[in-house]
């Protein structure tokens, strides 16, 4: 940003004019030229956008990323995983790669099938096909376009087939999930009731109360599966998701919570070895005593933040592959739980073990595979497409990304990042005039 | 009558009126992590680390330590969440007006400085105790 700005306010309001949560969306929707953020039947059918659909929807995007990102607040730096630095070169990695692989992912089953692909996240539990990769899939890549716009690899109208293909993918991902309307979970005021009633009701029919060994036994397993999943996944959030909340009938609500523990896609995957695909926890709440919002990356945030104290009943359940049907989820006795917690705490040990012993340039390579297969890596595979996209090149570093990396890893990232990520430098808009079809 | 004294505030992760009471330990890389968690006392230990993120700290989580300390992030970060779920109290971003300088010119109590976190607000603060 050339003009001086005033970093403070920028910290508090996006661009100096949007607040967080409910009322920056509330603001910047109203000011959006068309509410392209919003989904229909017809427009996630569109092959060409307008310019006020795409720079409605960049906009939108810098103030949803920011609103987020926000709250970390620079998580600051890591002593074991240097994840700034894996995330921001997969960002342009991933606007490198991920326009030519998703067009081969369009072309093999149509927009019609990404709509159905995409409906997984309303009909099964334990599996990444799921809001945060509607999220991801679109806005990291489209990050990584600001990132090497802002490094002079080329302006912010080059490759406008590629913006345009990578905004409609993740559109017909939130169509599939939502059905329609706002496809942003900000948008939907912080709830992501992504599962259809039918497949939440018997899940939350067996939820048990939780007193004593019970709830100590519970809280354990919650606690050392979601650190094996962020280990296991090289600290970043692909390893949880959680879905909701869910209003049940006296006064209660469900939130529904996935840990993956066993990506077999990668080469240390051998640390989860015998244990679950995933986990699915249900946790009950009386809706009187907290509340829960959910954000894009499928975290949740409650008021008052001790959500654990008020946790009244539970329930877990184990996809044991990746493909298991939802017909053969089991339910985990406290037996199973304490034998999972206790593989978990011995995989994150023996994980972060390894972890201090690779070099700087190992870990970033690591992390850029995961965070550049995540997203789009359980698409792949359901339709039978992961081994073609390995073969044509997916995880190979392309040309830019290793342009980025020494930049993006030095000690001058952070004056590149924070305009990037924090004020909306991140998705120049478009000015090209192109004419849409929506 | 013994008196406590202020010496730190920091953003809060999550409420409570449990008190997180004990001994200050630094822990500034992987290795001394690893130390830290086959010692003595960790449960009775309020560790502090630099950044905010998960997997640095989590042998010391899963070992059951009495409170984290961060010099840097936030409740929303993937520590602040990790905190949260394994009931630990965390003060995060924490400033101290009282200690030690780190070799990065930080200024923490001392390892083995007895410490009491009270976490029962929106912000996190760390009284020194009589030793």
């Amino acid at each position: 940003m050339s003009e001086a700005i005033d970093i403070q306010l920028y910290l508090q309001k996006f661009q100096g004019k949007y607040p967080q949560g409910p009322e920056g969306d509330r603001q910047i929707r109203q000011d959006l030229t068309v509410p392209f953020i919003e989904t229909t039947d017809a427009d996630v059918r569109a092959t060409s956008l307008a310019d006020d659909q795409v720079n409605s929807w960049l906009h939108y995007a810098a103030w949803n990323l920011w609103d987020f990102i926000l709250g970390r607040a620079s998580e600051g730096e890591s002593g074991l995983i240097p994840r700034q630095e894996y995330e921001t070169v997969s960002f342009v990695q991933q606007w490198s790669i991920y326009p030519r692989f998703i067009r081969m992912l369009t072309d093999e089953i149509g927009v019609a099938g990404l709509l159905d692909l995409a409906k997984t996240s309303r009909r099964e539990v334990g599996t990444k096909i799921n809001v945060t990769r509607n999220w991801a899939a679109s806005v990291c890549p489209i990050l990584g376009r600001g990132i090497a716009v802002d490094l002079g690899y080329h302006d912010a109208n080059s490759r406008r087939e590629d913006l345009e293909e990578l905004i409609q993918f993740g559109r017909r991902l939130q169509h599939g999930t939502w059905g329609g309307g706002p496809g942003f979970v900000s948008a939907r005021g912080y709830q992501a009731p992504a599962l259809d009633a039918d497949v939440l009701g018997p899940l939350v029919d067996q939820a048990r109360p939780l007193e004593g060994d019970a709830m100590k036994t519970f809280r354990r397993f919650n606690a050392t599966t979601e650190l094996f999943g962020f280990m296991l996944h090289y600290d970043c959030r692909a390893g949880m998701a959680d879905t909701g909340p869910y209003p049940l009938p006296d006064g209660r609500f469900a939130l529904v919570r996935d840990h993956f523990l066993n990506e077999t896609a990668y080469p240390w995957s051998g640390v989860a070895e015998g244990l679950p695909y995933a986990v699915t926890e249900v946790l009950v709440f009386p809706a009187d005593k907290v509340s829960a919002t959910v954000n894009d990356i499928q975290t949740t945030f409650t008021k008052p933040t001790n959500y654990l104290a008020f946790l009244a009943e539970g329930a877990v359940f184990a996809r044991q592959k990746m493909d298991t049907p939802m017909s053969e989820l089991r339910v985990l006795d406290d037996a199973e739980m304490k034998t999972i917690s206790a593989a978990c705490h011995q995989g994150t040990l023996a994980m972060y073990k390894t972890l201090a012993r690779k070099s700087q340039e190992e870990k970033i390579r690591d992390g850029i595979m995961v965070y550049t297969r995540e997203f789009l890596l359980s698409h792949a595979t359901r339709v039978g497409l992961w081994e073609k996209f390995r073969a044509e090149g997916f995880d190979t570093l392309h040309a830019d990304a290793e342009r980025a990396w020494p930049v993006l890893t030095s000690g001058k990232a952070a004056e590149i990042l924070t305009p990037v990520l924090l004020f909306g430098n991140g998705f120049p808009s478009v000015t090209s005039g192109t004419n849409g079809t929506a | 009558m013994s008196t406590e004294t202020l010496i730190g505030t920091g953003i809060n992760v999550f409420t409570s009126d449990d008190n997180a009471v004990g001994v200050i330990r630094f822990l500034d890389s992987p290795d001394e992590v690893l130390e830290f968690i086959d010692g003595p006392d960790v449960e009775n230990t309020v560790v502090i680390s630099r950044g905010g993120t998960t997997t640095f700290m989590s042998p010391a989580l899963m070992a059951g330590v009495a409170g984290l300390i961060t010099l840097q992030g936030a409740p929303e970060s993937h520590l602040g969440i990790l905190s949260r779920e394994f009931s630990i109290p965390c003060v995060m971003s924490a400033t101290f007006t009282d200690g030690i300088q780190t070799s990065r010119g930080e200024t923490i109590p001392a390892d083995g400085t007895r410490v009491r976190l009270d976490i029962t607000g929106e912000k996190g603060q760390i009284f020194l105790l009589p030793s």
